[in-house]
């Protein structure tokens, strides 16, 4: 029966109960779930059903060229090499029910490369290669699924992210999307010689808020906006007939058209501008407004950011933070990642800390000394959530000790009124006492230098804990440089003491991933947690620590997990493929994470990183796991560069 | 006197049928050929109820298992139009009389199940049962005495899994034993195919423990019952 016969066939008998039953067991797991009901029904016509004890060998690459696609119906399925260096066998992969095997060995033609055991008793659906080669011929997904293997998987869940994304928008707009696509393709403009009443009435007949100055050539010379008329018309004495040039702001911020919408609204509330022109080897191409992002996305982020930043009350700014909140709700909604998400709520709480600072040295009046003031742990990393805790301190130049004791006692009373402050907008209080306020934290640059380095002479079990905070940390306010020196000493320090590095290693292997060797995901037996797993502690930790500890331990100053994974690679400490398997799983456990919340919140229970990985759909359980496996290997890299 | 109504050698049957049942393959007895090489046949039956002369076979359900794994190819499922009166029975069996009334005429039915069984062993659980149910429409329908051998899979698992300590288990316990997930039992495919999954790994350890034929398997299977029988009197 040639192919096409095949399936209608299959099409139009009744379909048989356990035929049936099968299929709908099928389409629980991709890429079954996306095949036309006639390719899926010729896979089950065309299988046979096997059952592996326990220890059982599956196929063997003494077997030969692979003659079978393997289903996993119930069970697990081991893969397993001969150990390099050790006698015995490695467990290299785990496959688990609903996934197949041997995708790799079956396109190439070829023998496996791994013995695949039975975990446990198994039955697996077995398809003959003939059926395998004509479903690959006459399905596209199948096929698909077939030539790109696993990896496909995570391009699923990302599809099925933005497609929900467009489904809740109703159009076909992300924060993805590229600037190029956004922005107004025939900007106003002008040469920088046209007057400036001339220039205003080009802006109020093309309805726009910019103008763009441009020689000849079409190469932006400066941009010319609402505000900055408002300045030379409110001055009383402008000419309006004198050329724009001197009116406008040279040098315009800009971005490539390959930009996405989501660069443009951090520029924008970065530099406290509303309007970025596209520009392409030198060339302006368009300009994109604030307004053109707020009708794209109703994302209120320059708005907000703006806000903070004029708020004149400590009051006002805990209205705008729960506007935050809403902020976030509908970027995750929408489909916004976590990253993007993460970055975003730095950084409006770092403006809304910098206001409050603003608002309290207004209120008890300018010490008279300047001073840094620090954050540490996740807020030093960037990685803040919206549920989060203060870790800061105070950092001021002090010529001695004398010197530094009278400092610390002008400082500490408006350290204190800060952390307050920062409590009522929702930074709660340090419950270690890790704050400003506290004397121990409200140093000069010496005094830091000092205490860092003890600890990491001292490798006490609270120094090493402190280590874990500390030295994840980052300037918000005030002169940066000596924190930034103080970055240095640290690293300086580190970069010659193995004792320390592997005391840390030994930190960073403390919270183990819950992925067992034996068993899908290890959950908490009882208590409280029972049957639910940490996805702070037990998923970004261990990448958080292992990050921190080769990049202190590499020279790199950057505290954000991603950005040290990727310094590292370009370092050559770790390989590239793994680095970018890391920051997948990081970033994938992420947004599991910010959903867990996002669903709490919807349910009015309080937040917490415990999940119950049953509550996931199966596409996503299986992802999760394998994040879990990526932290998993970071931890054994580890423990071998540090022969833990 | 004649006695024209009366047919010793059962019904009346267009000739057609009666042709297929005369090239109906004998059936094997168990050979000495490997276990992995022997065609089976997992059967479940349903009927109207428990009574092994009043009640009747509404449902038949089969799969095949051959060189050691189930073949999704073959497999036989079939309702047979019956007029029944509604009884509690079908709240286990699920089946509708508007169902029952639209299946295969039970002759039609039956031929086509013996044709799809052809002279291979048959496993099912609570053999006997089915055995006789089935012998007993065979006879009536078609005038057609089987002599299939039949393998029951409630005393091949205790005698293979005694560990178990399942010892008059139903169809459930073992499926639980095994963890096996049946998604819609007391169907007679469904629970066909369940019996298989069992059979399966039955037969699995059955080679571990040296059965390697059917005939030694069967031969087994014969002194367990004889043994289990014994001990159940002596009690």
């Amino acid at each position: 029966m040639s192919t096409p016969d095949a399936f209608s066939q299959a099409g139009k008998t009744a379909v048989l109960q356990n035929i049936h039953g099968t299929m709908e067991f099928l389409r629980k797991y991709a890429p079954f779930n996306q095949m036309e009901p006639a390719h899926l029904t010729f896979l089950v016509e065309n299988c046979e059903l096997r059952f592996y004890a326990e220890g059982d060998c599956i196929i063997s690459p003494d077997d030969g060229v692979v003659q079978h696609f393997y289903i996993v119906k119930q069970g697990r399925v081991h893969g397993q090499r001969p150990h390099t260096a050790k006698r015995g066998t490695d467990t290299t992969f785990e496959v688990i029910v609903g996934e197949c095997f041997p995708m790799a060995a079956l396109m190439g033609e070829r023998a496996t490369r791994t013995a695949h055991l039975a975990a446990e008793d198994t039955f697996c659906f077995l398809l003959n290669k003939p059926a395998f080669v004509k479903l690959v011929s006459s399905s596209p997904v199948f096929r698909d699924f077939a030539m790109r293997g696993v990896s496909s998987l995570l391009d699923l869940v990302n599809q099925q992210a933005q497609m929900r994304a467009v489904e809740s928008l109703g159009e076909q707009y992300s924060l993805e999307t590229s600037i190029g696509e956004l922005a107004l393709h025939h900007p106003v403009s002008c040469l920088p010689s046209r007057p400036l009443n001339e220039a205003v009435a080009m802006m109020q007949q093309e309805n726009v808020g910019s103008i763009v100055i441009v020689d000849e050539d079409l190469h932006p010379q400066g941009i010319f906006t609402l505000r900055d008329l408002r300045r030379a018309i409110g001055t009383g004495t402008t000419d309006l007939s004198q050329p724009i040039s001197q009116f406008m702001t040279h040098d315009p911020f800009y971005l490539p058209p390959d930009a996405t919408a989501f660069d443009a609204a951090i520029a924008m509330t970065e530099r406290h501008i509303a309007h970025v022109c596209v520009v392409e080897n030198g060339l302006l191409q368009g300009v994109i407004s604030e307004r053109d992002l707020f009708s794209l996305q109703r994302v209120d982020l320059v708005h907000l950011a703006q806000t903070i930043r004029h708020a004149d009350r400590v009051d006002a700014l805990v209205v705008i933070r729960s506007r935050i909140k809403q902020l976030v709700d509908n970027m995750l909604a929408h489909g916004a990642s976590s990253t993007q998400i993460t970055h975003i709520v730095t950084l409006l709480n770092d403006h809304t800390v910098c206001r409050v600072i603003e608002l309290a040295i207004e209120h008890m009046g300018d010490p008279g000394v300047p001073f840094t003031w620090l954050c540490f742990g996740s807020e030093g990393r960037q990685e803040q959530t919206l549920y989060t805790d203060q870790d800061n301190g105070i950092l001021f130049e002090a010529a001695d000790a004398a010197e530094a004791a009278h400092i610390r006692g002008r400082l500490l009373p408006l350290a204190e009124r800060i952390n307050r402050d920062l409590d009522t907008c929702g930074f709660s209080l340090c419950k270690g006492n890790i704050m400003a306020s506290n004397p121990q934290l409200c140093l000069s640059r010496q005094e830091w230098s000092r205490r860092f380095s003890s600890f990491v002479r001292e490798a006490t079990p609270e120094n090493l804990l402190g280590s874990t905070i500390y030295f994840d940390l980052r300037s918000i306010w005030g002169p940066s440089e000596g924190c930034e020196q103080l970055r240095r000493d640290l690293l300086d320090e580190i970069k010659g003491n193995s004792l320390f590095q592997r005391m840390m290693a030994d930190n960073a292997l403390r919270h183990r991933p819950p992925v067992g060797r034996f068993r899908d995901f290890v959950v908490a037996r009882k208590g409280e947690g029972k049957d639910t797993l940490d996805l702070k502690v037990q998923g970004l930790t261990p990448f958080v620590d292992g990050a921190r500890l080769l990049a202190l331990s590499n020279d790199i100053g950057t505290c954000n997990t991603l950005e040290r994974l990727r310094k590292l690679v370009e370092k050559g400490v770790i390989e590239k493929k793994d680095g970018a398997a890391y920051e997948e799983a990081y970033h994938f456990i992420q947004q599991t994470r910010m959903q867990h919340h996002q669903q709490q919140a919807r349910d009015e229970l309080p937040y917490s990183n415990r999940l119950d990985p049953d509550t996931l759909n199966v596409l996503d359980r299986r992802i999760l796991r394998e994040s879990f496996r990526q932290a998993q290997r970071l931890q054994a890299s580890l423990a071998v560069r540090y022969q833990l | 006197m004649s006695m024209f109504w009366f047919n010793p050698r059962g019904p009346k049957l267009p000739p057609e049928q009666q042709q297929r049942i005369d090239e109906l393959p004998r059936p094997h007895a168990p050979q000495t050929v490997p276990l992995r090489q022997q065609r089976l046949v997992v059967l479940d039956l349903e009927t109207t109820g428990l009574h092994l002369k009043r009640d009747l076979v509404i449902a038949i359900g089969a799969v095949v298992i051959e060189d050691g794994a189930i073949d999704y190819s073959q497999q036989f499922e079939c309702t047979l139009c019956r007029q029944v009166k509604v009884t509690e029975s079908v709240l286990i069996h699920g089946i509708a009389p508007s169902e029952l009334a639209n299946g295969l005429p039970p002759a039609e039915a039956l031929l086509s199940f013996m044709e799809f069984a052809a002279g291979s062993v048959i496993l099912a659980f609570h053999a006997p049962f089915d055995q006789r149910m089935l012998g007993r429409a065979l006879k009536r329908e078609l005038g057609y005495t089987m002599d299939h051998t039949f393998l029951d899979v409630a005393d091949l698992a205790p005698m293979l899994f005694p560990e178990a300590m399942i010892h008059r288990g139903g169809l459930d316990h073992w499926l639980d034993y095994f963890n096996i997930h049946i998604p819609q039992r007391h169907n007679a495919s469904a629970d066909a195919m369940a019996t298989a999954e069992i059979a399966l790994i039955l037969l699995h350890r059955a080679q571990r423990v040296g059965l390697t034929s059917l005939d030694e398997l069967a031969q087994r299977l014969r002194c367990w019952q004889r043994a289990r029988k014994a001990a159940f009197n002596s009690i």
